[in-house]
């Protein structure tokens, strides 16, 4: 086990699979010489070289179509987006090539990109460097999308992301970059739980928290609160977003009856309407209350002195849980 | 010592940079955070603040050179041991900033907590009990095992069950009615419990079988509405009733009661309080026999210390009191709480009369602090008001005795040898009878009595 930040996790990963598969190939701005704006790829253009470490031009839809004839022809491409708001450029290469070749082409071609994108806020960045678009990717079939919250994770999961044959969006928390966290840089992979799988990081009785990427760790402190409160929170870190391992959530759900889904992403057609949705079909009737969704607001990202406002925050969080469990909120008295 | 400053990575896209301008020469005297000098990186003039308080010993490049991210480029005297104000001290994390951002949060090591709300205080909605049924199955849980959560499981977790399959309204009605639908047999599709079911539950209760009457709801909290099918409405016993049923639980079987009675003459009495009611100096307050009561008791307790005694189980001991909190007892809409007027037998009438207005009119509005109701040593209940004579009233726990008032009726009586219409009374007195003897209870009565007939006896006995 070795201690590391989540950047450096992430780095081991991309190092062990480079090491295990000569046809990993990293794209992408500056990760090269430069080794990526946050680091993430120190050191890799010095041991793998730049044939295997390639510093593109600032053009997300050529990495990605790069990537996609990279992938034609057997490679296993991992994509850099520098920034979350950076990956509008590539997005019609990702929904409309990389989401639909496998099917185009009667499962002949597989697509087996990883497209690695720091996201979220709370850097005190702007807008473009502060975004949360999983939802796009979420909505398009033919897509994985997958978010790791701690380094352990950070590192298993992008080996399986690498590993599997289907394109794979990798959301990196990019506000938890520095947060250091034992690392079995060792482990068999075929041990470790499945790309896909949702898990409890909390047991608790009172209700469900669901969340994913960089809410976990303000969730787990959420329910430490909610404890010196008499509450107990079960906290379940999704892990996957596309698809959702609904199974410990409706398991979860069907013993608390009231469930709050949080992200930093805006409420409107997030994965919190999505979640609720499906959880209120599976689990409708096990609710003892209306589920409630704790998200940033429906705005573009605000300047950075503001999004402590915008960003779900602990107060925020417990108060969604309040409003599920019947106790005075923010809300009281104006709720039809 | 010297300490070296070397160009930092300043993030996002820096490998070198180039010294636009030097602010210090060597053998100034910087202050920490003071701006040394600027560098020009890709994308902007940045102003370089110095890390370290101390006098400027070398500069190592000068204005126009460009310089490797990592290079010295300049160097400090300061005081104290290596590394106590440089930036790579073990001191408390620090954003780091990148050139997009002032960067991340800090992670705090203390324990999350929540910002104070505005109305934290107000009551829930609706409960929040979440029942653990004990004798489920253990489930397998959910959890993976690769990271160990950062909250231990608690056992109670593993062993709770799904909740009873019902429907929203159906829960809400089971709610209202207070079933707890766990103890429910649903009859619906795989078990689902239906309105029917909570319905025909709350009918097949084994209370009141035989005789099925309406309970009103009681005092006890806001009343619980029930379907118009209810024959009964089923009230959780909670707050002040039960509060209350536990208080009266434990005196009524710890404390030996006995009861007395003495029938009283209290004409002379009430013609006293008219008489008082007429002068100005009690114009302010409201004087009623209660009032009047309240004074005997104080005057009777001083003659008779036992009846304002406490029983200590624990010491072995039995405290007597030099001051009198004397209880009043008060229906509110809540239910019957008991506040005490702290150090009564210091107060003279008007005081008396104040402390009691004052009592009623806060427990009425359902305000009485905790303080009010905390230890009292002797209290009164005036049944009278609802035109009940007499009865054998319940200690309140932690006292020797209580005063119930009857109702002051025009009853023909004997006076002066024959038989009058004169204003009687009924005072009845229960007493711990660990605490009290006979000799000690009927004494503190027949002055009490006393008093309430001739209020000119208070100068005979005090």
């Amino acid at each position: 086990m070795s201690k590391l930040t989540l950047t450096q996790a992430i780095n081991a990963g991309l190092r062990k699979a480079m090491e295990d598969d000569p046809k990993v190939v990293l794209l992408g701005e500056d990760i090269g010489t430069l080794g990526g704006v946050f680091r993430v790829t120190d050191g890799l253009m010095k041991d793998f070289g730049s044939h295997r470490v390639i510093d593109t031009p600032l053009a997300e839809s050529a990495i990605i179509g790069t990537a996609v004839g990279l992938a034609y022809r057997g490679y296993r491409p991992v994509c850099e987006i520098q920034f979350d708001g950076f990956i509008y450029p590539g997005f019609d290469q990702i929904v409309s090539q990389v989401a639909k070749l496998h099917v185009r082409t009667h499962g002949k071609v597989t697509m087996p990109l990883t497209i690695r994108v720091p996201f979220g806020g709370g850097i005190g960045s702007p807008e473009h460097h502060s975004e949360s678009p999983e939802a796009y990717f979420v909505h398009t079939s033919g897509l994985r999308v997958i978010s790791a919250s701690n380094p352990q994770d950070a590192y298993t999961m992008l080996r399986q992301a690498i590993e599997c044959d289907d394109p794979v969006l990798f959301f990196e928390p990019k506000r938890r970059y520095h947060s250091k966290g034992e690392v079995d840089l060792d482990a068999d992979l075929s041990c470790a739980p499945a790309m896909g799988a949702a898990r409890v990081v909390s047991a608790g009785t009172d209700a469900t928290l669901v969340t994913y990427g960089p809410l976990v760790p303000t969730a787990l402190d959420a329910a430490k609160a909610a404890a010196d409160d008499g509450v107990s929170l079960e906290v379940i870190d999704l892990r996957s977003l596309s698809p959702i391992d609904y199974a410990p959530i409706v398991e979860s759900v069907r013993r608390t009856g009231r469930l709050v889904v949080t992200h930093e992403a805006s409420e409107t057609l997030g994965l919190g309407a999505e979640i609720v949705a499906a959880v209120t079909e599976r689990c409708f009737n096990y609710l003892e209350a209306a589920p409630v969704r704790v998200t940033g607001f429906d705005i573009p990202y605000p300047p950075s002195k503001l999004e402590k406002h915008h960003l779900p925050d602990l107060d925020r969080i417990l108060d969604g849980v309040d409003r599920v469990l019947g106790r005075p909120n923010s809300l009281s008295g104006l709720e039809g | 010592m010297i300490e070296e400053f070397r160009l930092p990575d300043l993030g996002e896209g820096l490998t070198e940079s180039e010294i636009v301008a030097w602010h210090v020469a060597v053998g100034d005297t910087v202050a920490l955070n003071q701006v040394i000098g600027e560098v020009e990186t890709a994308k902007a003039v940045v102003e370089l603040p110095s890390p370290f308080a101390g006098t400027v010993t070398a500069i190592t490049h000068e204005p126009g050179t460009t310089v490797e991210v990592g290079e010295v480029i300049i160097a400090f005297e300061v005081e104290g041991p290596a590394g106590a104000s440089g930036p790579d001290a073990e001191a408390p994390q620090k954003r780091v900033p990148t050139l997009v951002g002032y960067g991340a949060d800090p992670e705090s090591s203390s324990r999350p907590a929540r910002r104070a709300r505005a109305f934290a205080g107000a009551p829930a909605t609706t409960t929040t009990t979440t029942t653990v049924a004990a004798s489920a199955p253990a489930r397998l849980p959910a959890v993976l095992p690769a990271v160990p959560p950062e909250t231990p499981p608690a056992p109670s977790a593993r062993v709770q069950a799904e909740r009873p399959r019902s429907t929203p309204p159906v829960r809400k009605l089971a709610r209202d009615m207070g079933i707890n639908l766990e103890l429910l047999a649903g009859s619906g599709e795989r078990g689902l419990i239906t309105r029917g079911d909570v319905v025909a539950f709350a009918e097949d209760q084994p209370h009141g079988a035989g005789t099925p009457v309406a309970v009103p709801a009681s005092s006890a909290g806001p009343a619980q509405t029930a379907g118009d099918a209810a024959r009964e409405v089923r009230t959780p016993i909670k707050g002040v009733r039960k509060f209350t049923a536990a208080a009266m639980v434990q005196s009524a079987f710890t404390a030996p009661h006995v009861t007395e009675f003495l029938t009283v003459d209290v004409t002379a009495g009430m013609e006293f309080l008219a008489r008082l009611r007429g002068s100005r100096a009690f114009a302010d307050v409201k004087l009623t026999p209660l009032t009047l009561a309240a004074k005997a008791v104080c005057i009777g307790i001083a003659r008779q210390p036992s009846l304002n005694s406490r029983w200590d189980e624990a010491a072995q001991e039995i405290v007597t009191m030099n001051y009198v909190n004397l209880g009043i007892a008060a229906a509110t809409p809540r239910g019957l709480i008991v506040p005490n007027i702290k150090d009564a037998q210091a107060l003279g009438m008007h005081g008396l009369a104040e402390a009691i207005g004052g009592l009623s009119s806060t427990a009425r509005s359902g305000k009485t602090p905790p303080q009010d109701l905390a230890g009292g040593t002797f209290s009164i209940t005036n049944i009278g008001v609802f035109g009940i004579d007499a009865g054998t009233p319940i200690l309140n726990p932690g006292e020797a005795g209580i005063l119930a008032l009857g109702a002051v009726r025009n009853t023909p009586w004997e006076y002066q040898g024959g038989i009058a219409l004169r204003q009687v009374m009924t005072l009845s007195l229960s007493f711990d009878h660990r605490l009290v003897d006979g000799e000690q209870g009927s004494r503190f009565l027949a002055d009490v009595g006393a008093v309430m007939a001739d209020p000119a006896m208070a100068l005979a006995l005090s």
